[in-house]
């Protein structure tokens, strides 16, 4: 009876029927209360975005397995201390960490949140030199400013990593050998491939599988089933713990991997694994593996059913199960684009997997591995469908148990593969990530060039991803070219119009280029494809402030900021928004609390800077200034203010050498020479002030206050006529009401002389 | 400074009044921060119907000509533009029709800067405060009075429906001489 319902509850959550699949649990655990029974219903809870119901279930239990589930139902539930304790209780010092690198990367997430940056950065590295695929991991230590080289962290010597992982758990246990059984696997290669002979797995004691959802959008994850032990061994659980639930801003959708496992003989499992509600919020975590067997005509059926496009994708299997006890290290694969089938012997079909969407996707599925034992089989069939795999899919290490006796294979994914394959196909995933790993390092390093030609490397396919395109969006906007960002962004919209990814940049980029009516149709279209993401809200915010309307632009802000109080952005808008209504100690608040989440984000020191240079704290305004440039070294606008303020300072000398940098790093801002004349004329180096104004005449031709500028200097050298000619220039330009006010007062002043410093003053 | 109105503006005479409120975008609303108080008003027609957006209530006096309404800054502001909404039609014998604008300071030393007689006004009446020299476009000051002096049919009390006040905006960039007009100098002055 509990195999039967324990089978039921997963085929619900492959389905997902969480209702029934709730309903069902619990009738599973009142007549066989277990812990792994408890595990399960907390995976359906989970499921069903119930995070505060796994939460009190899975109180107080100690296996490493519920340790984990219930830190994750914490973290959903913003109960960061509890969650930390529960990975990693205090009085454990050495205690392992349930899950290996699902178990680290939840930990550095904690950590991260909770200020402690060294802790995070180290256990983002122990999760990485565990699963070299995880990718989540990765950008997590990017966006600290922490991460190594790509070539260093994907390297070949991670791919062996892989396949030891795959090849490790063979286990010795012998008697579990199914050498007399074939291992055939089915091959969930296709789905609607015959060749599927049924094969029998043998699982070591009780495959049960178990889902466990990481994805707190409901990410399907296949909760094993409870798999009748082939010895008659006790039904171990695995879970697969996937993905923490990022608060970052990453709205991607993971997709759904499924799983399919093979069938071991007798059992029904049913692995599928799918992950990726695309919800757009945050999330992008794949869950990964589950491992489930499934009946083979289960299969085919499911296979119809849930995928329409079957052949191709297919997300590596990994079957790890030979029977062995195999651990579970499963290895989430998700990659749609990415594991180009590599993994898959002999499965040509898989090999065409024609990667959709796509690829990196920040969630990732993977699989953690359980510790309990269990055979773990994964099969994650990455249901490219429509949404964006993660590319990363990291190889469950799952037990690919080769166990065959040439122990040369490896079964991944449910595919008899030969070790070699399997480590070929681990290189290519890993040159992959490579490739995007070095794009998206440079370019949280803010070496903008740098990352764009990274990203060019990509092949066609991976490139015209919407993930892609939206670095490549965000890299041309830190350049401050906001044509080609604007270009790139669109781009990917056409690729993904469901995708929120980068979506509050590209509202930036808009309100930059004053493109009001290409903003209210992008923020229409955010709104209307998910009302509770906070790209959405900061792209109507946007929207407004372009009209000038801060009032209402700050309330939508603080919506945004309410939806997803980690959203740094949010916070870094609504301060630029104080600041235009001149409420400098709410602005201060604000991008303060944006530095808290992310300490690198260099707008919020810059709107520190103005705020303190508006109020005549150069010290103050020098200081952030400086920590904004420390972090983006290219930027010439915040060149350019480091200079206005050391000016202020009084340390004019530096200001020129900081002027002459920003005019170098970029020429087509006109700015710093401006600023330079300014800070000449101000030192009475008129000559030089005029030779650097006649300069940027060529370059802005129609900017009235370079002529104001000139005509002001001549009128100090009191070359009256030069003066009069560019006033009248400038006045030609069109400035604004105030300006036109100054200069004509300027006009009349030119004619009575007058040594005394007059209304031209700065105001 | 106002666009198109209806009225005729001949030795300080304003005739009727504009249904729409249209001003130009480099001007900003400034009332915000300022501390409004009246010289009188009946219970439920206080000082917050003049700022509440809402055409439908008004402030009412309720004491001796001339009624007075004082806007006061913490700091000296630009100030450019005064706007406001009567209805003749509506309001009749409580109708302004002599308007004073005062400037200073404080309440010792206001200097009245502009007058006005208004004629049957019916929506929003704009009363700009500039001078003819260009660099008298603005009024700089502390403490702005408007001040009824007299109303449509000699009635006693009056009614204001709606009071704008209107500066420059200030230049987003701070400390510097001028504001910046291209869109080169725009996009690249700030960071976002």
């Amino acid at each position: 009876m509990e195999a039967i319902l324990t089978d039921c509850v997963q085929n619900s959550l492959r389905h997902f029927m969480f209702k029934n699949a709730i309903f069902l649990c619990e009738r599973l655990c009142a007549e066989f209360p277990s812990e792994v029974n408890l595990q399960l219903l907390a995976a359906c809870y989970l499921q069903n975005n119930q995070a505060y119901s796994a939460y009190h279930i899975l109180k107080g239990t100690q296996t490493a397995q519920s340790r984990y589930l219930f830190a994750i139902s914490c973290f959903q539930m913003d109960l960061l201390n509890e969650a930390e304790t529960a990975l990693c209780p205090a009085n454990e010092a050495g205690g392992e960490i349930p899950n290996g690198a699902a178990g680290h990367y939840l930990l550095g997430l904690i950590y991260r949140y909770t200020d402690r940056k060294k802790s995070a950065i180290h256990h983002f590295r122990l999760a990485l030199s565990i699963n070299p695929l995880l990718w989540a991991a990765y950008e997590e230590l990017c966006v600290l400013g922490a991460a190594k080289e790509a070539t260093v962290v994907f390297s070949e010597a991670a791919a062996l990593c892989i396949q030891n992982q795959y090849l490790h758990h063979g286990l010795p246990s012998p008697n579990l050998h199914m050498s007399s059984e074939d291992y055939n696997l089915v091959s969930s290669r296709n789905f609607g491939s015959e060749d599927v002979s049924p094969r029998k797995l043998k699982h070591t004691q009780g495959n049960n599988l178990r889902g466990i959802p990481g994805n707190h959008h409901g990410a399907v994850v296949l909760s094993g089933a409870a798999s009748q032990p082939q010895n008659g061994g006790p039904s171990n659980m695995s879970f697969y713990n996937t993905p923490s639930p990022m608060a970052s801003q990453l709205s991607g959708v993971a997709p759904p991997p499924l799983c399919r496992n093979m069938q071991p003989n007798g059992s029904n499992l049913n692995t599928v694994n799918t992950d990726g509600s695309p919800r757009s919020i945050v999330n992008s975590t794949i869950q990964a593996p589950r491992r489930k067997f499934v009946d083979e005509g289960k299969l085919r059926k499911i296979s119809g059913r849930l995928f329409s496009d079957s052949g191709p994708r297919r997300s590596t299997r990994l079957t790890g199960d030979t029977g062995a006890n195999t651990n579970a290290n499963t290895a989430a694969v998700a990659g749609n684009g990415t594991n180009n089938s590599s993994k898959y012997l002999g499965s040509s079909k898989l090999s065409s997997v024609a990667p959709r969407t796509v690829t990196v996707r920040k969630g990732q599925s993977w699989v953690n591995e359980n510790i309990e034992e269990g055979i773990r089989n994964e099969a994650f069939d990455d249901s490219c469908a429509n949404v964006a795999s993660t590319t990363s899919s990291s190889f469950s290490s799952d037990n690919v148990r080769s166990l065959d006796h040439d122990g040369a294979t490896v079964l991944v994914g449910g595919v008899v593969v030969s070790g070699a394959k399997a480590v070929s196909g681990a290189s290519e995933v890993l040159c992959l990530l490579r490739t995007l790993g070095e794009g998206y390092r440079l370019s949280c390093l803010y070496r903008c060039q740098d990352a764009l030609d990274a990203y060019l490397r990509l092949p066609h396919r991976h490139y015209n991803t919407s993930w892609v395109l939206s670095q490549v969006g965000k890299a041309h906007f830190e350049l401050v070219d906001y044509l080609e960002a604007d270009l790139a962004f669109s781009l990917a919209r056409q690729v993904s119009p469901y995708s929120l990814e980068g979506m509050d940049i590209y509202s930036t980029v808009l309100y930059h280029l004053k493109e009001d009516m290409k903003l209210s149709y992008l923020t229409q279209e955010l709104i209307s494809t998910d009302r509770l993401a906070p790209q959405s809200w900061c792209a109507m915010g946007n929207c407004y402030s372009l009209q000038k309307d801060h009032e209402t632009a700050l309330k939508i802000f603080h919506r945004a900021v309410r939806l997803n109080s980690r959203f740094a952005y949010a916070h870094t808008l609504s301060g630029h928004e104080y600041v235009a209504l001149e409420d400098f100690e709410n602005g201060i608040k604000s991008y303060q609390n944006a530095l808290r989440i992310d300490s690198r984000h260099y707008n919020a020191w810059y709107g520190l800077g103005m705020i303190f240079f508006r109020q005549e704290r150069f010290e103050f305004s020098e200081h952030h200034f400086g920590m904004a440039l420390q972090i983006n070294p290219c930027s010439s606008v915040i060149m350019s203010y480091l200079g206005t303020t050391l000016h202020a300072l009084k340390k004019s000398e530096d200001a020129i050498k900081i002027m002459d940098r920003a005019i170098l790093a970029d020429r087509k801002n006109p700015l710093p020479m401006y600023q330079k004349a300014n800070i000449l004329m101000s030192l009475e180096k008129f000559d030089d002030a005029l030779e650097v104004l006649e300069e940027l005449k060529e370059y802005a031709p129609r900017e009235s206050s370079v002529y104001a500028l000139m005509g002001k200097i001549y009128k100090r050298r009191n070359m009256h006529e030069k003066a009069m000619l560019h006033f009248g220039i400038a006045l030609d330009l069109k400035p604004s009401a105030t300006d036109v006010a100054t200069i004509k007062a300027a006009i009349e002043k030119l004619h009575v002389p007058d040594e005394l410093e007059d209304n031209l003053s700065t105001e | 400074m106002a666009t198109e109105s209806l009225e005729l503006e001949e030795e300080g005479k304003i005739i009727g009044g504009n249904q729409h409120l249209i001003v130009d975008d480099d001007l900003r609303e400034m009332g915000k921060k300022a501390a409004w108080s009246v010289s009188s008003c009946k219970t439920g027609n206080g000082v917050s119907s003049l700022r509440d957006d809402n055409l439908e209530n008004y402030w009412q006096s309720d004491g001796a000509q001339p009624h007075l309404v004082n806007i006061q800054f913490q700091k000296k502001v630009k100030l450019q533009l005064v706007v406001l909404y009567m209805d003749f039609k509506l309001d009749e014998s409580y109708t302004p029709s002599k308007i004073s604008i005062r400037a200073g300071d404080g309440f010792h030393n206001l200097k009245e800067i502009k007058t006005v007689e208004l004629v049957k006004p019916t929506g929003w009446i704009y009363l700009s405060l500039s001078g003819n020299d260009p660099r008298e476009t603005f009024v700089n000051t502390f403490m702005l009075q408007i001040a009824v002096l007299s109303n449509h049919l000699n009635g006693r009390d009056t009614h204001v429906r709606q009071i704008k006040v209107y500066g420059p905006r200030p230049n987003p960039i701070p400390h510097q001489p001028f504001q910046f007009t291209s869109r080169e100098f725009i996009t690249y002055s700030t960071v976002r």
